[in-house]
């Protein structure tokens, strides 16, 4: 053999070695549909093929597809990707990219054959269309802004509620304001690169407030900068209304058991009122004037502790919301430490602040607070008194954990039992005989709840008590006057 | 021998007039206005019977009433308790002390008092209902 016709006939092995070890599906058609050659992927995938149409092959079908872009390489000779769906040997349907290329035998332009390379892109396809489907369908708002603060793409669940919105500014459509809004989680996004979180009110298509937390991250596509952000919502507006209606309840609850309270005061009052009269009645009978003046102080007395009780009472029961400031809650406690700490000292009681430190700031009602930790500061105090122990202290501590803000007063003083313990907030109980009303810790509860928080007691008689006031920061300011974001 | 009647009460008023309406009944009383108190005293000089309040400083009657229960010689004193704490109809002793070992109270009279009624029921508990109210001693 001479070295030419070596060299062609290992040419020819290379190329069907080439031909058919190709890890696509190769296949060669001639005008009339017919497969002249194919690979053996090809036949794997499609089963045989010898002198059959490509069109019973692919779409295992008796006619040409309605719109064989095939056909119209033969006519312009142009080379095309086309996506399709194909049908293999097992009957199975799948997403096939198919390149499709003129082969030409002659220089005259004329197509003689054309060669189809196709390749499974299923699971791509199937992805696209997951994330389609998940991306319309999650139950939340998902947005897609570009630099601008364009809206270029939105979920189902967002244009239901906030209409159609491709191309407009997310401020427009959100909120209907003419300029960025204040505190934009986007916007910080778009400078750090980072995920941000906040909560905002937005207005829906049909002027409906909508309360909705976002949060947002930068759509990474591979560039140094952040050009897109994806901003995911979850509508909040129906959890904000029940833990509103919760915090009513509670408030309402308090009013209740004040009520209950108050029924028992007065009934002490009564007994002095039916004490009194009864006494100057049996002196009259007696003629002993000794019993009708203790009759007589007694019904003064009772008099009295009506105009008192109700004078608290009137006072506590005034229904009004927290007046927020954003204060150190640090700064509140030291106050009052200032402000008891000789009054404690004189009676042999240390009280010290034990503070969080770098403690974020909070709105709270700074006078509100004030009255709260007088009235459990002057109770640590007197239980430290009653206790009759050395070394007494109380204490005020502030924490800020897992989002909850404490504030709480502890002492080693004489402590409760459980009895005590169960009643202390729903009577007008007192401990302290004639002195008390009973209304101290009613009305810390109570403006303690309006802050949208709760008072928790933990004691043990002989020990000491520890009252903590949790506030969680969420929903701290729910129960202001509703006032015009920034 | 005069009956002496216990009255534990934190409420100075209250004592004063309960120790009026018993006394002019012809009863002797003591009254104690803490727990504490009425501990030692009840150690001390056994009564009759006991008029005992709920809420008071320091311990409340209910704790007084266990101790009492578990006491030597005690355990049979009749304890009325008076308190207006819940009504007459709603005291749930059991709320507060959920041990079956100690027995309820011997009767619950919610404040303010009628006096025929508070009168009948120290009576009846000292068993001497069948006798005239007046000059027992």
């Amino acid at each position: 053999m001479s070295a030419a016709k070596t060299s062609r006939a290992l040419k020819e092995l290379l190329f069907d070695q080439f031909f058919q070890q190709l890890p696509f599906n190769v296949a060669i058609i001639d005008r009339d549909y017919n497969i002249v050659q194919a690979n053996n992927s090809f036949r794997e995938y499609f089963g045989e093929w010898e002198g059959k149409k490509c069109y019973a092959v692919y779409k295992k079908q008796d006619h040409p597809c309605s719109r064989c872009q095939s056909l119209q390489i033969f006519e312009d000779g142009k080379t095309r990707v086309i996506d399709s769906v194909v049908v293999d040997k097992n009957g199975q349907w799948s997403h096939h990219v198919v390149q499709s290329a003129p082969l030409m035998l002659s220089d005259k332009g004329h197509v003689d054959y054309i060669i189809e390379i196709s390749s499974i892109v299923t699971d791509t396809a199937q992805w696209q269309q997951e994330f389609n489907i998940l991306f319309d369908r999650v139950p939340c708002y998902v947005t897609v802004i570009n630099e601008d603060f364009r809206i270029v793409r939105a979920n189902e669940a967002f244009r239901e509620s906030f209409g159609d919105v491709l191309g407009k500014y997310c401020y427009e459509v959100y909120k209907r304001r003419k300029s960025k809004c204040p505190r934009c989680p986007a916007a910080k996004t778009f400078k750090d690169g980072k995920m941000h979180h906040s909560e905002h009110t937005g207005i829906g298509k049909a002027g409906q407030n909508i309360e909705y937390a976002v949060t947002t991250s930068p759509l990474d596509r591979g560039r140094d900068k952040v050009a897109h952000v994806i901003e995911i919502s979850n509508d909040v507006t129906r959890l904000k209304k029940l833990e509103k209606e919760v915090l009513e309840a509670e408030r309402l609850a308090a009013v209740g058991q004040t009520v209950a309270g108050l029924a028992h005061s007065i009934k002490n009052i009564l007994m002095g009122l039916e004490g009194g009269k009864y006494m100057i009645g049996l002196g009259l009978k007696k003629d002993d004037r000794s019993l009708i003046d203790r009759g007589s102080e007694m019904l003064d007395r009772n008099f009295d502790k009506t105009t008192t009780l109700v004078k608290d009472f009137l006072s506590f029961s005034k229904g009004r919301l927290p007046k927020l400031r954003m204060v150190n809650p640090n700064d509140l406690v030291m106050e009052i430490v200032d402000l008891y700490k000789d009054i404690a000292a004189k009676s042999g009681i240390e009280l010290k602040a034990d503070l969080k430190p770098n403690m974020a700031r909070a709105p709270l009602d700074p006078d509100a607070i004030h009255t709260c930790l007088t009235n459990l500061v002057s109770n640590a105090i007197d239980a430290c008194l009653m206790g009759e122990q050395k070394g007494s202290e109380v204490v005020i501590a502030t924490r800020d954990e897992k989002g909850i803000l404490t504030i709480q007063v502890t002492d080693n003083g004489t402590g409760m039992d459980y009895e005590i313990k169960k009643k202390i907030f729903t009577t007008f109980f007192t401990t302290k005989g004639g002195e008390g009303t009973g209304l101290g810790l009613l009305t810390t509860r109570k403006l303690v709840q309006e802050h949208g928080g709760k008072i928790i007691v933990e004691s043990k008689k002989g020990e000491g008590s520890r009252f903590i006031m949790e506030f969680p920061r969420k929903r701290l300011g729910m129960l202001h006057e509703e006032t015009e974001e920034e | 021998m005069r009956k002496l009647i216990m009255i534990i009460e934190d409420e100075p008023d209250v004592m004063e007039y309960l120790k009026t309406i018993l006394e002019s009944e012809g009863y002797d009383t003591v009254g104690c206005m803490t727990v504490k108190d009425a501990i030692d005293a009840v150690r001390r000089t056994p009564p009759d019977l006991i008029c005992l309040d709920i809420m008071m400083p320091h311990e409340t009657g209910i704790s007084f009433y266990t101790r009492l229960k578990k006491m030597q010689g005690l355990q049979n004193v009749p304890v009325i308790v008076v308190s207006g704490a819940v009504q007459q109809g709603d005291f749930d002793f059991r709320s507060y002390v959920p041990d079956k070992s100690i027995p309820e109270p011997d009767c619950y009279l919610e404040k303010p008092i009628i006096i025929p009624e508070f009168m009948k029921t120290i009576e009846k508990h000292l068993g001497l209902s069948s006798l005239p109210a007046k000059g027992k001693g």
